[in-house]
C-alpha cells in the first residue's frame, strides 16, 4: 500500500541496463523526503544507475517513473531527455561552468526553464543565501575551495526545484578535514529537501551518516538494503562486513554451535538457530592473549598469528590468521604490554554472547527475522 | 667546479649546422623583402587605385569567406566530432580534400561545379541569370573552399576534446540541446575557435590559385592582393613589394595573436 503511494509521489525505478558484459539490475522505490544511499565498490554500477535516472543513459529494459510520470520505458518507447526530467544532479566533480560566475551557475537552471535573467538571478541569490554562500556570488569556479564548490553545485541543482535529487559521491572530492564539516552541513541541506534523494557512494561512513536507508550494490545487483543500523549490525556479504569493519563468517548452525565453511567453529548464544547462518563478530569483541588462557564457559578460543597491525583512530587493528582468521581491535597499551608484533602467535577469545548470528539472507524474509540478533 | 650536463642532455653537434641553415632559409626571404622595400615611396604606392581596391576587396572577401566558414564549418565540425553516421569517412575526405589539393585544381573543380556550364552553375544561370565566376562572390566562394577546412579541423579537434561532463550538467539543469551547444559547448571551445577563425581568415586572404583560376584577376572587380602581386611582379615590382608588406604585417599580427597556441613547444599531442 505504502509502496504504491511511494510509486506515485516519489521515485519508482526498475532499472535494467546491459553494456557489453556488464549488467545492472536494480529495483528501487524512494518516497519523497527519504534519503537513500546506494553503497557499493567501484564497478558495481552505482554511477550507471544514477545516469539512467538522470536521463544520461537510456534503459535497456525496465521503467523509471517520478511522481507518476514515466521518464523512461523502452517497452513503451518513452524516453524523456535530461532537460525534461526535473532531476537535479550533483556530480562527483561538481561540473560547475568554469566561465560563469557562481551566481550565473546557479541561475543557469531557472534561466533554462524559461525564467528571465532578473528573476532567475533573484532566485539564485535566494538559494545562495539558503546555503550560506551568498558571499561567493561573484566568484568564478576556479576560485572556489572544494567545500565551496560542493555547496554551489548543490545550490545549482536545488535551484531548478527538482522532483528528484541525485548526488554522485558528494564528498569524495574533498580533503579529510573539509569532509567532516561538509558532511554535517550536507545532512541538514538534504533534510530540507522534500523530494526523494538518492546518493551513490563507495564510502560506508558517508552512507551511514547521510542516509535514511542504505542499498548495497555489488556487481550490478542489490545484495542488501536496510537502515544504517541494520546494515552495520547484520552485514549480508563479505563486502558489507569489510565496509562496516565486522568479521563475518558463513556456516551451519546447530545447538548453539556454528561449523564454519572455511574451517573452525564458533559458539553462539542462540541455541534455537539451525541451518545456514551468518556470524558477525565485532573486532572489539575479540580479546587477545599472549598465551593460552584458561577456557571460560561458553567461550570461543582459538590460536592465530598476527599478520599485520594498522593504527586506527584510537586503537590498533590486528589482522590475525587462523581458523577462522579475524580482525581484532586492541588498545595501544595492550600492544606494548603483550608485545604484539607481526608474526607473533597469539590466542583469540570471544564470548558467545558477543557474537551475533542470523540466518543467511537467501530471500527477503531473513533480514526481518527477529530473535537472531544479539547485541 | 665542473659544469654538469644532465644525462642524455648533450647536443649532437652535427645537428647544429643544418638546423641553423634551415632557420636562416626560412627567415631570409622576409628579411630581403624588408631590405628592398621602397619605404619612402610607400604612401604613393598605396594611393594607387589598383592597389587600394585590391586591398579593400581582399579584406572584404576574406572576411566574408571566414563568416561563411563559421556559419557552415562550425556545425560541420560538431557533426564530425560528435555524430557517428554512415558516410562519415566520405565527409571527412571531402573536408580534407581542399587541404591536400593544389589550389589551382580546386579552382578548376569549382569551375566545373559552379561555372556557367557547371554541374550546379548552369541552373544558377538558367533560373536566376546569375553567374558566379569572375565576380567578387566567386572570389568569396573560392576562398571559402580553400580556407574552411582549416577552421573545421581546428574546431573538430576542440569539440572532441571538450568536457562532455559540462554539457551533461547543463542538460540536467533543463537546457535544450541547442542551448547546451550555444551556451556551454561553443564558449568552451572559444580559444580554439578564435585560432581556427584567424587561421581561416589568413588562408582566405592569401589564397591565390583557386581564386585566379575561378575568377581571373580583373582590377577593381576580382583582383585581390595575391593576384595583384603576381601581376605587378612582371611590370611594377615596387607595387608587389608594397602589397607584400601588408600581408607580412598581417601575418605578424596573427602570429602575435596566436602565440599562445603555436609558438609554445607542444607539451603533449
Amino acid at each position: 500500500m505504502t509502496a504504491q503511494l511511494a510509486g506515485l509521489a516519489g521515485l519508482a525505478a526498475d532499472v535494467h541496463v546491459e553494456r557489453g558484459a556488464f549488467q545492472l539490475d536494480v529495483s528501487l522505490e524512494v518516497p519523497p523526503g527519504e534519503i537513500v544511499a546506494v553503497l557499493g565498490p567501484n564497478g558495481a554500477g552505482k554511477t550507471t544507475l544514477l545516469r539512467t535516472l538522470a536521463g544520461l543513459l537510456p534503459l535497456t529494459a525496465g521503467r523509471i517513473a517520478l511522481a507518476g510520470n514515466v521518464l523512461d520505458d523502452p517497452a513503451e518507447r518513452t524516453f524523456r531527455d535530461p532537460a525534461d526530467r526535473q532531476v537535479g544532479v550533483v556530480f562527483q566533480d561538481y561540473r560547475l561552468f568554469p566561465r560563469m560566475r557562481v551566481i550565473d551557475n546557479v541561475a543557469f537552471g531557472p534561466r533554462s526553464r524559461g525564467l528571465d535573467r532578473g528573476p532567475a538571478r533573484q532566485l539564485a541569490h535566494q538559494w545562495l543565501d539558503r546555503l550560506d554562500i551568498a558571499d561567493l556570488a561573484r566568484r568564478r569556479p576556479p576560485q572556489l575551495s572544494g567545500g565551496q564548490a560542493q555547496r554551489v553545485a548543490l545550490a545549482r541543482a536545488l535551484a531548478t526545484e527538482p522532483g528528484l535529487l541525485l548526488l554522485d559521491e558528494p564528498l569524495a572530492a574533498l580533503d579529510a578535514r573539509t569532509r567532516s564539516v561538509v558532511q554535517g552541513e550536507l545532512r541538514g541541506h538534504l533534510a530540507a529537501f522534500d523530494g526523494p534523494t538518492l546518493l551513490v557512494t563507495h564510502d560506508p561512513l558517508e552512507a551511514l551518516l547521510l542516509a535514511d536507508r542504505i542499498v548495497v550494490l555489488e556487481s550490478g545487483a542489490i545484495v542488501q538494503q536496510g537502515s544504517p543500523h541494520d546494515i552495520a549490525a547484520r552485514p549480508a556479504t563479505d563486502y558489507v562486513a569489510t565496509l562496516v569493519g565486522v568479521n563475518l563468517y558463513a556456516g551451519v548452525a546447530a545447538d548453539g554451535r556454528v561449523e564454519l565453511d572455511d574451517g573452525g567453529a564458533i559458539m553462539i548464544g542462540d541455541t534455537t538457530l539451525a541451518g545456514r547462518v551468518l556470524v558477525a563478530v565485532r573486532p572489539s569483541a575479540i580479546t587477545v592473549y599472549a598465551s593460552r588462557p584458561d577456557p571460560g564457559s561458553a567461550r570461543n578460543l582459538w590460536p592465530g598469528r598476527i599478520e599485520a597491525l594498522a593504527p586506527l583512530a584510537d586503537r590498533i587493528r590486528l589482522n590475525v590468521s587462523g581458523t577462522p582468521s579475524a580482525l581484532v581491535d586492541v588498545t595501544a597499551p595492550a600492544v606494548a604490554e603483550l608485545r604484539l608484533a607481526r608474526g607473533r602467535d597469539v590466542w583469540l577469545a570471544a564470548k558467545a554472547t558477543d557474537v551475533s548470528a542470523y540466518p543467511e539472507p537467501g530471500g527477503n524474509s531473513a533480514a526481518s527475522d527477529a530473535g537472531a540478533m544479539r547485541s | 667546479m665542473t659544469r654538469r650536463r644532465p644525462v642524455g642532455g648533450g647536443v649532437p653537434l652535427l645537428l647544429v649546422p643544418p638546423a641553423a641553415i634551415g632557420a636562416a632559409f626560412l627567415l631570409l626571404p622576409t628579411i630581403a623583402l624588408l631590405i628592398r622595400m621602397p619605404w619612402s615611396g610607400l604612401h604613393g604606392l598605396y594611393a594607387d587605385s589598383d592597389v587600394s581596391s585590391a586591398l579593400i576587396l581582399s579584406l572584404q572577401t576574406a572576411t566574408a569567406a571566414t563568416v561563411a566558414s563559421l556559419v557552415f564549418g562550425v556545425p560541420l565540425a560538431w557533426m564530425l566530432a560528435r555524430l557517428h553516421f554512415r558516410g562519415l569517412g566520405l565527409v571527412r575526405a571531402a573536408i580534407t580534400m581542399p587541404l591536400v589539393l593544389p589550389p589551382v585544381v580546386g579552382g578548376v573543380a569549382l569551375f566545373l561545379a559552379l561555372g556557367r556550364f557547371g554541374v550546379v552553375g548552369r541552373y544558377l544561370d538558367q533560373w536566376f541569370g546569375f553567374t558566379l565566376p569572375f565576380t567578387k562572390y566567386g572570389v568569396v566562394v573560392a576562398e571559402t573552399f580553400v580556407a574552411m577546412p582549416f577552421l573545421v579541423i581546428t574546431a573538430e579537434g576542440a569539440f572532441r576534446a571538450a568536457d562532455r561532463g559540462l554539457e551533461e550538467a547543463a542538460a540536467t539543469l533543463g537546457a535544450s540541446r541547442l542551448s547546451v551547444f550555444w551556451r556551454i559547448t561553443l564558449p568552451g571551445i572559444g580559444p580554439s575557435l578564435v585560432a581556427g577563425t584567424v587561421l581561416c581568415w589568413a588562408r582566405a586572404l592569401g589564397e591565390f590559385g583557386a581564386t585566379i583560376t575561378f575568377n581571373g584577376s580583373l582590377p577593381g572587380h576580382t583582383e585581390v592582393m595575391p593576384t595583384l602581386i603576381s601581376r605587378a611582379l612582371e611590370n611594377n615590382l615596387e607595387q608587389a613589394e608594397a602589397l607584400s608588406l601588408v600581408l607580412i604585417a598581417i601575418a605578424l599580427v596573427i602570429l602575435t595573436v596566436l602565440r599562445e597556441q603555436w609558438l609554445r613547444p607542444a607539451v603533449s599531442t
